[in-house]
């Protein structure tokens, strides 16, 4: 396969899975804003997702309607979910002789969808649940035309490398950031705070079903770093990132394949020998943050060896 | 039966070639509905029949439909304003363009001679050169002409093929006679086109086309594969053959991602190619990959940055010389343009004595060459009646329609001619064969082009029975090209 090529599927899906976790977010984060009895602030949303500075933050933070319309459609922000569509369509564009005809045309649909004035307008005016669930539903039609239509090649090896490393340092990002939001007290048991948390990366049921005991931010941290059947967490992520990688393996380029294949190897023990208790021990913050950089620096060395081509 | 007041309105221009009616001087609303179906010609009767059982919601309907198609598909373009891309579809007119197997075995041969004539004046033109030296064609026209290239002279490409792929332009008189109007050698395009409208077509109009006896066009990727694959240098069971684009950004970016699709091959980028020892190779995920042939879309002077133009972005440095060493088979040949340039084209009925001696089946329209004297003061007393056109350009640029410029632009031009005659030839304005169109509710006669598209490999010519239809959607406008507000139909050729 052309590098050019496993480059642009590898980007095509990690913007596609940033848009789903956006989306996804955003939907909760509104039914929370709905549900706060003080004034809900959509900062710890734009200091993950957008490049805002603290005052650009401030001022719309508290304008539920200002934050959707810049996360979702803005075409000056360049994290909105618009301009990340428009870069993952881009990316199939390029490689349409790569991807099945149905997934490039539900990848163009979504980005006719959203590109359309109409979704524009809706947001300021109609109830931006519905909103959201159509564009999620795109990005469901995506994932589904994918697992239905594409051949499981090397393509679709980094189609789903670039698919879980996206979620993995996702994941990462929302806790971290929601912690800090609270300044790292384990103690908080605001409950509605964590049920929307869990809610917004589709955890809150399995959270129900493993802990009988209520709301306690240790439990919140187990499931979303080491639950290896929650689809969300680290583990299950970086787990599937080393499954799609080794199908990478092949009589060529193996100096490149060991390398990396060793750094992901290396991550996921990590994370599978974690518990709780070692990471409060370290300190959250300077664990998840040492995951993405870990995540980050798997991007650079694929960069190097597998998508070099300029 | 509110579509047979569809029919009533059609009225054709006078002294016009209609492809349905023939009765060019009947004048709408005037006769009985029996009446006006029997100046419908025979191909044309299915068609009418099953558009008469339509409402114009239904129709509409279908309209809409078409375009959902093409946008959904992202069978679009990307027009670039205020620092963003809009997307765009190229107009379709959902009413196809019917040819019947007459007219088809005609220009089939026709087109087929053509090219033989002029693969061989390349052959010739590029080695031993006896068409010049017999005085045939003028020495000057050949040198003289910016597509001619010297770096092509002496070498000898595989199977003795310049022209693979020809995308020839035919328009018809007033009496229904063809003509060439454009031999396309380089970089035709518009064949995703053709493959698309029919796709459409099957679409809004089901069960249409089985009853029609309509011939398909499928085929065409498949034999365009099969001639790429036997032009490989190496003699392996898989040869690499990739589709070669100038980027994402390039018009006909659609069709170069279709067609690399359809034949199941790469489509590279010029960085994506890499030359070691005169042999081209693709970056791949597994290292370097040798390539063995090369259909490009890339132009004549974008290829190769060391030997045509040194700014290209788009080309891969070296290749020219892979390409001289053998290793590599490009697609269509380089330097094919000094056999489509428009003042070479005079000469395309001679080449056909010359070197076949037969009489040309299809006729040239008659040609000025501005270089000569004579020629040239006729031109100029009869600018009204003339078209004018840079001989280098294509596109529908460059362009003088006579009877509807102004003096002021009709003396600008003669200045510019007269600083360079060789630029510019002029032929009298065909009146181009109208064809209906469904517009607004209506249908109206709209001048039409045929661009059948011919695929030539060491076994022979062959050409899908079909083309695109291009449709100069202006009332009254004698200009097809898609970059001057041209369409396209679907192109039936209908079984004997």
């Amino acid at each position: 396969m052309l590098s050019r090529v496993a480059d642009s599927l590898y980007w095509m899906s990690r913007y596609m899975e940033r848009a789903d976790g956006i989306l996804r977010m955003l939907k909760i984060n509104y039914a929370s804003s709905q549900d706060d009895i003080q004034e809900f602030s959509w900062k710890p949303v734009l200091r993950i997702f957008t490049y805002l500075d603290e005052d650009g933050a401030s001022k719309i933070s508290h304008n539920t309607r200002a934050v959707l319309q810049y996360m979702v459609t803005d075409r000056e922000n360049s994290n909105s979910v618009l301009n990340i569509i428009t870069r993952a369509r881009e990316n199939a564009r390029s490689v349409q002789d790569h991807i099945t005809k149905e997934l490039w045309q539900c990848l163009n649909e979504f980005y006719h969808t959203i590109r359309d004035e109409k979704m524009n307008r809706d947001l300021q005016k109609d109830d931006p649940v519905s909103i959201l669930d159509v564009l999620i539903k795109q990005g469901l039609l995506y994932f589904g035309t994918m697992d239905v239509t594409m051949a499981r090649g090397e393509g679709y090896a980094f189609i789903n490398i670039g698919k879980f490393l996206e979620r993995g340092v996702q994941s990462a990002d929302i806790l971290d950031v929601r912690f800090s939001d609270r300044h790292y007290d384990f103690s908080q048991t605001d409950i509605t705070y964590w049920k929307y948390l869990l809610l917004s990366i589709s955890g809150y049921e399995l959270y129900l079903k493993t802990y009988r005991s209520g709301f306690d931010a240790r439990n919140v941290v187990e499931q979303t770093v080491l639950n290896d059947d929650f689809p969300r967490s680290i583990l299950y992520s970086v787990g599937r990132l080393h499954i799609y990688f080794e199908r990478l393996k092949s009589e060529r380029n193996q100096e490149a394949f060991r390398k990396i294949d060793f750094m992901i190897g290396r991550i996921r023990s990590k994370v599978r020998y974690s518990t709780v208790e070692s990471i409060m021990a370290q300190g959250l913050h300077t664990y998840l943050n040492g995951i993405k950089d870990d995540l980050y620096e798997v991007g650079n060395a694929l960069n190097q060896n597998y998508f070099a081509y300029t | 039966m509110q579509t047979t007041e569809l029919l009533n309105s059609y009225s054709v221009d006078p002294g016009t070639w209609d492809e349905m009616y023939s009765e060019s001087e009947r004048t709408g609303g005037s006769l009985s509905e029996g009446r006006t179906l029997d100046f419908v010609r025979g191909q044309y009767r299915g068609v009418v029949d099953f558009l008469q059982q339509m409402s114009i919601e239904e129709l509409n309907k279908k309209e809409e439909l078409a375009k959902r198609l093409f946008m959904s598909q992202g069978i679009t373009f990307t027009v670039y304003s205020s620092g963003e891309g809009i997307e765009k579809i190229f107009p379709f007119d959902i009413i196809p363009r019917i040819i019947t197997a007459a007219e088809w075995k005609y220009i089939e041969e026709g087109i087929r001679q053509r090219l033989k004539a002029l693969n061989l004046f390349l052959k010739d033109v590029y080695s031993n050169q006896f068409i010049l030296k017999d005085g045939i064609v003028p020495v000057e026209m050949v040198y003289s002409c910016p597509h001619y290239l010297r770096e092509m002279h002496g070498f000898h490409v595989p199977h003795d093929l310049y022209v693979h792929i020809a995308g020839i332009d035919l328009i018809r008189d007033n009496d229904g006679t063809f003509y060439i109007l454009e031999d396309n050698l380089r970089t035709p395009s518009g064949v995703s086109y053709m493959l698309e409208n029919r796709e459409i077509t099957k679409r809004i109009f089901p069960d249409l086309l089985p009853g029609n006896n309509v011939r398909s066009v499928t085929e065409y990727p498949n034999i365009l594969h099969r001639n790429l694959v036997s032009l490989s240098p190496r003699q392996t069971a898989n040869p690499t053959v990739v589709v070669l684009t100038p980027g994402i950004y390039n018009s006909a970016y659609f069709e170069h991602t279709t067609l690399a699709r359809l034949m199941g091959v790469e489509l590279v980028e010029g960085r994506d190619l890499v030359i070691d020892n005169h042999r081209v190779f693709m970056k791949t995920t597994a290292g370097l990959q040798q390539v063995d042939v090369i259909y490009r879309r890339v132009d004549d002077e974008f290829l190769d940055p060391l030997v045509f133009n040194p700014d290209s972005m788009l080309g891969v440095a070296g290749i020219m010389s892979a390409y001289r060493k053998g290793n590599v088979a490009i697609v269509n040949a380089i330097g094919n343009g000094v056999a489509d340039d428009k003042a070479i084209y005079t000469y395309v009925p001679e080449m056909i004595r010359y070197y076949l001696n037969e009489e040309p089946i299809l006729k040239n329209v008659p040609t000025y060459q501005l270089g000569h004297a004579d020629q040239r003061e006729h031109v100029f007393a009869n600018m009204q009646k003339m078209v004018i056109k840079k001989t280098n350009e294509s596109g529908g640029y460059g362009m003088l329609m006579g009877h509807s410029a102004s003096d002021e632009e009709i003396s600008r031009y003669k200045m510019e001619i007269l600083r360079d005659p060789r630029q510019y030839i002029a032929q009298p304005i065909i009146n181009l064969s109208s064809a209906p169109c469904y517009m607004n509710g209506r249908m109206k006669p709209r001048r039409v082009d045929l661009r059948p598209y011919a695929l030539c490999g060491p076994d022979g010519i062959q050409i899908v029975p079909g083309g695109l239809t291009r449709v100069a959607l202006r009332e009254g406008s004698l200009v097809v090209n898609s970059s001057q507000g041209g369409g396209s139909k679907d192109t039936w050729v209908l079984a004997g």
